[in-house]
Order: C-alpha cells, then sequence, then structure tokens
C-alpha cells in the first residue's frame, strides 16, 4: 500500500484517469539476457507511428497500456471493440491496436471475425495460483478507496450490512483536523448514517417496512431524539433519485457525510463506500468532485458486479 | 517450473517487450509460494533487474501483489477478476446460483457444477456446504476430465469416437497424464444416473451426474462432494432434480446457455494446467 492522506489537488481530480497511465520508477539499464528483447533494436518498430518506443522507458510504458487495455475487461462487458477502448483509456486507437495484438497472441483476448470486436480468451484461466484465497470485497475496494481518499482528501470508508446495522470494515482516515473517526468495527443503526441510508434504500419497500417495524422509535442523536417513520421514508426516495447519499449532521462542526453503493451481481448490494467531513470544507468543493467520484466508482462496481452478494450477511436469524 | 519459455511474436504489432511480462506473470501464478524478486530471477535463469522491473509493472497494474507487504510476490487481484469476467460468459454461471445455493444447503455438501471446455472441465459454479471445511473448490478451476470425478462422469457419457479422440488428445498435448488414462475410467449403468466416487486419503464422496443439452450432448457435469460418511439416500434425487431444472434451462434457450467457447473443436483448445491441476475436486 502506497501511503495516503495529504490535501486535494486539481490534478487528483482525474486520479481515475492519471492512475491509468502512471509509471513506476523505472530501473535503468537493465540488459535482458537469453535473447530478451529488451535493447532499442529488438524492438519491432511499427511502420510510421510512435517511433519513440525505443527506449527501456516506452517498453515498459507500452506494456503498462497493454496490461490496462486487458484490465477493461474485467467487468461483465461481453465484447469490446477498439474505438470503445481507445475513449475508455484515454489511448490512441493505434495503441490500443497495439496493445489488443499482443493480448490476442497470448491468448488472454480473441477477435471475433465477425463483429471486428475483442473478448476474453479462455487462457485467462491460466492467470490462478490455488494456494491463494479469491479477493474478497475490501481488496476489490481498497485501491478505489484509496484513490477516493486522494480524490477528497477526507476520511473514506468501506461498510457492510450485518443484521439492522452498518458496520464499518475498512477505510483511510484523513490526516486533515476535525473529521469523522475510521473505526473498524464500529456499528450504527442503518437510518441515522449515510451508508446505513444507501443499505436501506437499495433494499425493497418491504425490507425497509419490517426494519422500521424492528427499530421503532427510531432513535437519533444518541437517544436524544427519535425520527418519524416518513422523515426517513423521505431520505430514502432521495437517496434513490441521487443514486446516493448526502447527509448533513448539524452540529456545533457541521459535518457533511456520502454513501456510495457498491453493487454486487443481480442487482445486490456488496456494502458502502462512504467520505465525509467538515461541512465548510467537504461542502464547496463537492459539487465539481461528484462526476469524478461517480466515474472511479462505476469502474469499482464493474468489478464487483463480477462477485455475488453473500447470501448469508443479511440473514435475520 | 522450468526455465523460462519465449514466445515468439507472430507480426510487427505484437509488443515483444510485453510478452517476457506475460512469462513472468505465468510464473507467480504458477509458484507454490510467494516468492522475492531474486528467487524468481533464479529459478528464470533472469537477471534481477529485469524481474524488477517486469515485477513492478505487473504490481502497478493489480497483476501480482506482495504478500503480507513483505518483499515476495503473488498473483493479485487483477487475474481473479479477469477470471470471474469469462465465467460471466457463460449464462449458467449466474443462473444457475439459486439451484446451487439450495442443493447446498439441504445437503450440505459443496456443490459445483462444470461446463465442457473442449477436453477439459471448468467448474463455472459453486456454492459451499456448511459441512465444507477442507475443500479447495475455486471457480475457474480447470481439469482435464479423466483426472477429475466430475470430469469422469463427462467422458464415461461421452460415445465411444469422442472417447478415442479424448484419448489421442491426451497422449499428444498431456502426455504426463496419459498414464492414469490407460487404467480406464468406471462406467456407471444408464445415461443420467447419478455416479459416484471416494476419494482417499481426505475420504470424499462425490457424487454426480452428467448435464445434457437440447439434443442430448454432455456439455456439463452438476457434482455434490461431502464426507464419505454422510450417505444421504435423496441426495441422488435432489441432484437430479437440480439437473432436470438446469437441463431445461437450456432446452428453453440452447443459444444463451451454450457455452462462448462452444464453436471451437475441442482439439484446438489447449490449456497449460501447471497450476490448475492444484484443483483436486
Amino acid at each position: 500500500m502506497r501511503s495516503s492522506g495529504g490535501t486535494i489537488s486539481p490534478l487528483a481530480m482525474s486520479a481515475a484517469h492519471s492512475a491509468l497511465q502512471s509509471q513506476p520508477g523505472v530501473a535503468s539499464g537493465a540488459i535482458g539476457d537469453k535473447g530478451m528483447p529488451m535493447t532499442e533494436g529488438d524492438e519491432p518498430v511499427p511502420q510510421g507511428i510512435d517511433r519513440a518506443q525505443g527506449s527501456d522507458r516506452a517498453q515498459v510504458k507500452a506494456t503498462a497500456r497493454i496490461l490496462t487495455a486487458l484490465s477493461v475487461f474485467a467487468s461483465e462487458v461481453e465484447d469490446l471493440g477498439v474505438t470503445e477502448l481507445a475513449q475508455r483509456l484515454g489511448m490512441t486507437k493505434n495503441m490500443v491496436y497495439r496493445a489488443l495484438s499482443t493480448l490476442a497472441d497470448q491468448g488472454y483476448v480473441v477477435r471475433d471475425a465477425t463483429s471486428q470486436r475483442y473478448q476474453l480468451g479462455y487462457r485467462v484461466l491460466e492467470l490462478q495460483n490455488h494456494n491463494r484465497p479469491e479477493p474478497d470485497l475490501r481488496a476489490l475496494c481498497a485501491p478505489f478507496i484509496q484513490r477516493l481518499q486522494e480524490m477528497t482528501g477526507e476520511t473514506v470508508s468501506l461498510i457492510i450490512r450485518a443484521l439492522d446495522y452498518a458496520v464499518m470494515i475498512d477505510g483511510i482516515e484523513t490526516r486533515l483536523p476535525g473529521t469523522y473517526r475510521m473505526v473498524i468495527g464500529s456499528i450504527h443503526p442503518l437510518h441515522t448514517p449515510a451508508s446505513g441510508l444507501v443499505l436501506l434504500a437499495m433494499s425493497s419497500d418491504d425490507d425497509i417496512q419490517s426494519y422500521i417495524a424492528r427499530n421503532s422509535p427510531l432513535q437519533i442523536n444518541g437517544g436524544q431524539g427519535t425520527l418519524p417513520p416518513k422523515d426517513l421514508w423521505k431520505r430514502i426516495r432521495e437517496t434513490r433519485e441521487r443514486g446516493h447519499a448526502q447527509v448533513i449532521r448539524e452540529d456545533a462542526l457541521p459535518m457533511l457525510s456520502l454513501g456510495f453503493p457498491i453493487w454486487a451481481s443481480g442487482n445486490q448490494l456488496h456494502g458502502v463506500i462512504g467520505s465525509g467531513g467538515p461541512l465548510a470544507r467537504f461542502g464547496p468543493q463537492l459539487p465539481a468532485m461528484l462526476p469524478h467520484i461517480a466515474q472511479l466508482l462505476e469502474e469499482l462496481n464493474q468489478r464487483t458486479r463480477l462477485y455475488p452478494a453473500d447470501p448469508q450477511q443479511w440473514a435475520i436469524s | 517450473m522450468g526455465d523460462l519459455v519465449m514466445a515468439k511474436p507472430t507480426g510487427s504489432t505484437v509488443n515483444s517487450s510485453a510478452l517476457y511480462v506475460f512469462e513472468v506473470l505465468r510464473f507467480v501464478a504458477d509458484m507454490p509460494e510467494p516468492l522475492g524478486v531474486t528467487e524468481i530471477g533464479r529459478r528464470l535463469s533472469l537477471p534481477v533487474s529485469t524481474v524488477f522491473r517486469a515485477l513492478t509493472t505487473l504490481e502497478d497494474a493489480g497483476y501480482i501483489q506482495r504478500f503480507q507487504n513483505a518483499p515476495r510476490f503473488e498473483i493479485g487481484t487483477m487475474p481473479y477478476l479477469l477470471n470471474r469476467a469469462l465465467l460471466s460468459r457463460f449464462a449458467l454461471h449466474g443462473e444457475s446460483r439459486p439451484v446451487l445455493y439450495e442443493l447446498a444447503q439441504t445437503s450440505e455438501d459443496t456443490i459445483s457444477l462444470w461446463m465442457r471446455l473442449g477436453w477439459y472441465g471448468v467448474r463455472i459454479g459453486g456454492a459451499f456446504g456448511r459441512r465444507d471445511t477442507h475443500h479447495h473448490a475455486r471457480l475457474g478451476d480447470v481439469v482435464l476430465l479423466h483426472t477429475h470425478p466430475a470430469g469422469r462422469t463427462m467422458l464415461t457419457m461421452l460415445p465411444d469416437n469422442e472417447q478415442s479422440d479424448y484419448a489421442q488428445f491426451v497422449a499428444n498435448h498431456h502426455a504426463d497424464s496419459a498414464a492414469s488414462l490407460d487404467n480406464g475410467w468406471p462406467h456407471p449403468g444408464g445415461g443420467g444416473e447419478v455416479r459416484r466416487e471416494r476419494t482417499e486419503p481426505d475420504s470424499v464422496r462425490s457424487s454426480s451426474v452428467a448435464i445434457r443439452d437440447q439434443n442430448g450432448a454432455v456439455v456439463g457435469c452438476l457434482a455434490s462432494d461431502g464426507a464419505a460418511g454422510g450417505d444421504d439416500p435423496s441426495l441422488d434425487q435432489r441432484l437430479c432434480q437440480a439437473r432436470d431444472t438446469l437441463e431445461a434451462l437450456i432446452a428453453a434457450a440452447p443459444e444463451r446457455y451454450r457455452s462462448p467457447f462452444a464453436h471451437i473443436p475441442a482439439d484446438k483448445i489447449q490449456l497449460n494446467l501447471a497450476s490448475i491441476s492444484h484443483a483436486k475436486r
């Protein structure tokens, strides 16, 4: 894991995009042996374009592009065309075409002769190790939590539902003053935090009714007050319309928190990624930031939709 | 684990530098335990600096990762996502789920749905039973048909000429597995019946039944693995009911439920099973 924290910069706003093109510090001067094509002369120079590929650094970049192009297939999408991939990746069509050629040569993608579009090849089945467990929700979300934290500068957390509670299971706490704490294992009734609202709003009306029935009166403010069910329904409608939850907590230091659904296959929920901070700091930058957050979470959701929600997780026993 | 074998670029558009990065990736995928850069370089007979650069590129893209923050590497999240993405192209991967969960819950066994991929079987669906504590069942497992109980069930249901084709394929491409094929495989009674096997030393009972398409061709297998002691006579019946449900789905929309690779001749599909042969059942 790389270090986290720090303030937001205009560049960080496009982190979703730039991370795709980020390059490691490249160790220079490595000369491959055994005929490894590590030198300039061995690189096949394509006709007319991108001759800068000769250096080691350019080769590493080209290789990173190939891996990035393959990663786009890690979703429920059936096939992809060159133009579509170029747009998604911010690469030229020629770069994409060459990346796909290498991937096709390896059998990781195959081109449909009729549609000219590319699909995953069965050789990706070889890239597994059966001594290593499958990645869980935390592993899927971790890189995105990190990017969201860099984007917002605020605390970001991962929340799942357990019975009638929202439980924090992972996250990164900001180093800025006056913020939400990120406490693994902390729980809240579903009707109070933004994360809980998402978990409720994305379930069926019947489920919400029975939640209200089980937990009435709906206590808020640490038991100092109650939330009328009609007010909860209003918040649920707003959350559904917006596609995410926004909650402002009026306090000595007013706080703004957001909750975004993390989707599983079959329109079920894995959980929620939340981010929050002081309203005065987080609020003003939010309008400009939301489209970028949405883009980042769409990328994550393409991955998490490949997995079913844990059928045990929501069981009320 | 052998030395690195360079794949030959087939055209000028193939990035030859990337080819050896993929070789490093496949090597990492095959390693039985996480290894450091020096050890990987030694086994591949490559300079550490070269391996380091390949590992860095792969790590940055999520294809490999450090094990417990140590300077030792293992396969990362991205290959598992690609694996899932591939499985999601089998319509039965998602749509068989309720059937498999139900069966796992009532039987307490681990249920697997296998589909044919050429002469291999690939586990495209599964549900863990409550009593399952020692299985290593993973989605995306690939086995040569005769090396696995569920695969053997599919194999025994194939017509004689296809069985000969299979034997030829194994001799040509998986010679090290050919000897076990010479011993023959158990033939069950009439078609569609549940086949049972017990494997030692872990004493697991594997019950499986072939799945056929609307033309009667064997396209997959439904398997239930559990403790050998806990034989439940009604299991066979439930297994067959679930099989019937899946076959009815397939018959109603054959195109939809066809394997996305069904159009490729079986002999053309060849996989390196170095890592995936860890799959026991």
